[in-house]
């Protein structure tokens, strides 16, 4: 039962450590262990140690893990893998956060 | 209009969103001017329905109630769909008229954030709303670093991570509501003990993630830096929508899951006070225009917020009237200060000098947008204010001078930073007798004897500021939509009936 808010703690710790760090890519993968930790909270408020498999015909229902929390976590990845590849692509552009010259983004029209 | 109409609001610019990306360029645009009139359209049907019908409620697909996706629409709802519906309008026609819309998926990707506005405006679902929420941001992030100055590359990352770090925050916290609650539906969660530590701490954590979303101070920081980056009209799109969502999502969770907030009334009011102040000051260190006006969008949210603080029917509706107005407004003034960088290639103080007398037009506009954001008459700017201090009064002790005071010193600060802004590119030399244009690291962009803003790209800032206009002259209607809106937060019966469907 301790192993669950355990790996959270670190997790957070060390993508909160991560934030804190110079440079994009750094600051990705801060994020990625970040929502890992989220995810772990969103399961551990279904799927508790004690629990059992959420398929029909596996067991009593009333002994079933939550599924409804296991959803959750797949769109918050779903959303959280978007999101990184995006930054990814902002690393590769700019060079600091406070670029001080134009980069070349290969764009050409005038806004 | 019946509750099944509900998804049509989310569905018809989400379809509009893959559209864009599919059928060619001319076609998308008109996609994008069809959607946020519809939206605004049916808001306004939305709003007839409710003068009789207190909520609307549909369960997407006819699943049970606790399982099936809800959505929900009451006066609140109702109101907030049709002011974002109008105000995306203006933005909309701002950018079509400028020509930036011509850029290939900036259709697409913005009817694809004004599902996601409405989706979160409608949803009545924690996890929806964090899901409806990420659907607003995903666009956003493209909108960012696709508009405006080469400067949004930075600050683009730190848009992104101020709100994915934000945006774990809330799914953490509604990941402990649904442990404590084995629910994140608004209507069965309003069954709970509020007074349950663990529900509220719970409850807390997704509070503390939507007001760094809406810029409450001490977790401001970001939207002045990020915002003025984009281009005028997306900009215009972010502060009538993004800051407006979190804020709407705060008034709706903490009147009906924690049955308002009277306990934290003292704490709530200092925080909402400084964010007032320190937006309102703030702008004084900023030398753009656009900067100028993020700050004074922070002292906004604080004027706002100032509702939920007060949390009696008059603060609640003070707040609603005071964010319809400020959407209006500020939209209105950003809108006047893309036609100006439309025109003269910059938004910087140090670029401008003597625009009174070279464009009357635009001076009109941003005049009365100035007065009404301070809080002057004739603009509804005035009815806002009045509204919270009138709200004020019912507190008791040293609470009302607190409020009154913040109020009035914030007023001062937006007057001060206003007549500075004003003083800068309204007043001074014409353009032929300026030292110097430019920031001195870049050539100064030259500026022909006959260039002026053309009065089209007037017209969008223009239709807002009437309506702010026409609420300073007929502010019973709005009002009264108010306080309708604030009487669904405080009963929340019709709420809950209307969704378990018992």
């Amino acid at each position: 039962m301790t192993v669950l808010p355990i790996t959270v703690a670190i997790l957070v710790a060390g993508g909160t450590y991560l934030l804190c760090q110079p440079g994009l890519v750094r600051i990705v993968f801060g994020i990625t262990l970040l929502s890992h930790g989220a995810n772990l909270v969103l399961l551990a408020s279904g799927v508790s140690a004690w629990r059992g498999e959420p398929l029909t015909g596996t067991g009593d229902p009333s002994d079933a893990g939550d599924p409804l929390p296991m959803a959750f976590v797949l769109t918050a990845i779903v959303i959280t893998l978007a999101v990184t590849v995006f930054m990814l692509a902002l690393a590769r552009i700019g060079h600091d956060d406070d670029t001080p010259h134009m980069p070349d983004t290969g764009e050409n029209h005038r806004t | 209009m019946t509750g099944t109409f509900l998804p049509l609001l989310i569905v018809v610019p989400l379809v509009g969103a893959a559209l864009g990306v599919l059928v060619p360029a001319a076609v998308a645009r008109v996609l994008l001017v069809l959607s946020p009139v519809l939206t605004t359209a049916g808001g306004v049907a939305l709003l007839v329905t409710h003068s009789d019908t207190p909520v609307l409620a549909h369960n997407v697909g006819a699943f049970v109630p606790g399982i099936a996706i809800p959505l929900v629409s009451d006066t609140l709802t109702a109101v907030m769909i049709t002011v974002t519906g109008l105000t995306t309008t203006a933005c909309i026609a701002f950018a079509r008229i400028t020509g930036e819309d011509r850029l290939r998926f900036f259709p697409a990707l913005v009817l694809m954030l004004s599902a996601g506005v409405n989706g979160a405006l409608l949803t009545g679902d924690m996890f929806n709303l964090f899901v409806f929420i990420e659907v607003m941001l995903l666009p956003s992030y493209a909108l960012i670093a696709m508009t405006g100055t080469w400067r949004r590359l930075g600050v683009g990352r730190l848009f992104v991570v101020v709100n994915l770090v934000t945006s774990t925050i809330l799914l953490i916290g509604i990941g402990l509501v649904y442990g404590v609650a084995g629910s994140v539906n608004l209507a069965i969660l309003t069954e709970m003990d509020a007074d349950d530590p663990r529900f509220q701490l719970a409850v807390a954590v997704v509070l503390l993630a939507l007001v760094v979303k809406a810029g409450v101070v001490p977790m401001h920081g970001w939207l002045p830096r990020a915002y003025p980056a984009t281009s005028a009209s997306v900009m215009a799109l972010f502060s009538a929508l993004h800051t407006k969502v979190a804020i709407y999502a705060v008034f709706r969770i903490v009147q009906t899951v924690l049955d308002g907030a009277e306990r934290w009334t003292t704490p709530l009011l200092v925080l909402f006070a400084v964010t007032m102040l320190v937006g309102a000051y703030g702008s004084l260190g900023e030398r753009m225009i656009r900067r100028n006006l993020a700050w004074q969008m922070i002292a906004g949210v604080g004027y706002i917020l100032l509702g939920v603080g007060i949390g009696t029917q008059l603060g609640l509706a003070a707040g609603l009237f005071y964010m319809v107005h400020h959407i209006l407004v500020m939209g209105s003034l950003l809108l006047a200060s893309g036609a100006i960088e439309r025109a003269y290639r910059t938004h910087q103080f140090v670029g401008l000098s003597g625009l009174m007398s070279r464009e009357p037009l635009l001076a009109v506009i941003m005049a009365l947008g100035m007065m009404s954001l301070i809080g002057f008459p004739p603009s509804s700017g005035l009815f806002g204010k009045v509204g919270i201090a009138r709200a004020a009064a019912d507190l008791d002790g040293f609470r009302i001078w607190l409020v009154l005071g913040a109020v009035l010193l914030a007023s001062v600060g937006t007057l001060l930073a206003m007549s500075r802004l004003w003083a800068n590119v309204f007043w001074g030399p014409p353009f032929d007798e300026m030292p110097s244009r430019g920031s001195g690291r870049a050539e100064p962009p030259t500026v022909a004897e006959d260039t002026r803003v053309r009065a089209r790209t007037l017209l969008p800032a223009g239709i807002l500021l009437l309506t702010s206009l026409a609420i300073f002259v007929v502010p019973g209607p709005l009002w009264e939509l108010c306080l309708q809106a604030a009487d669904g937060l405080l009963d929340v019966g019709p709420y809950v009936e209307a969704v378990t469907g018992s």
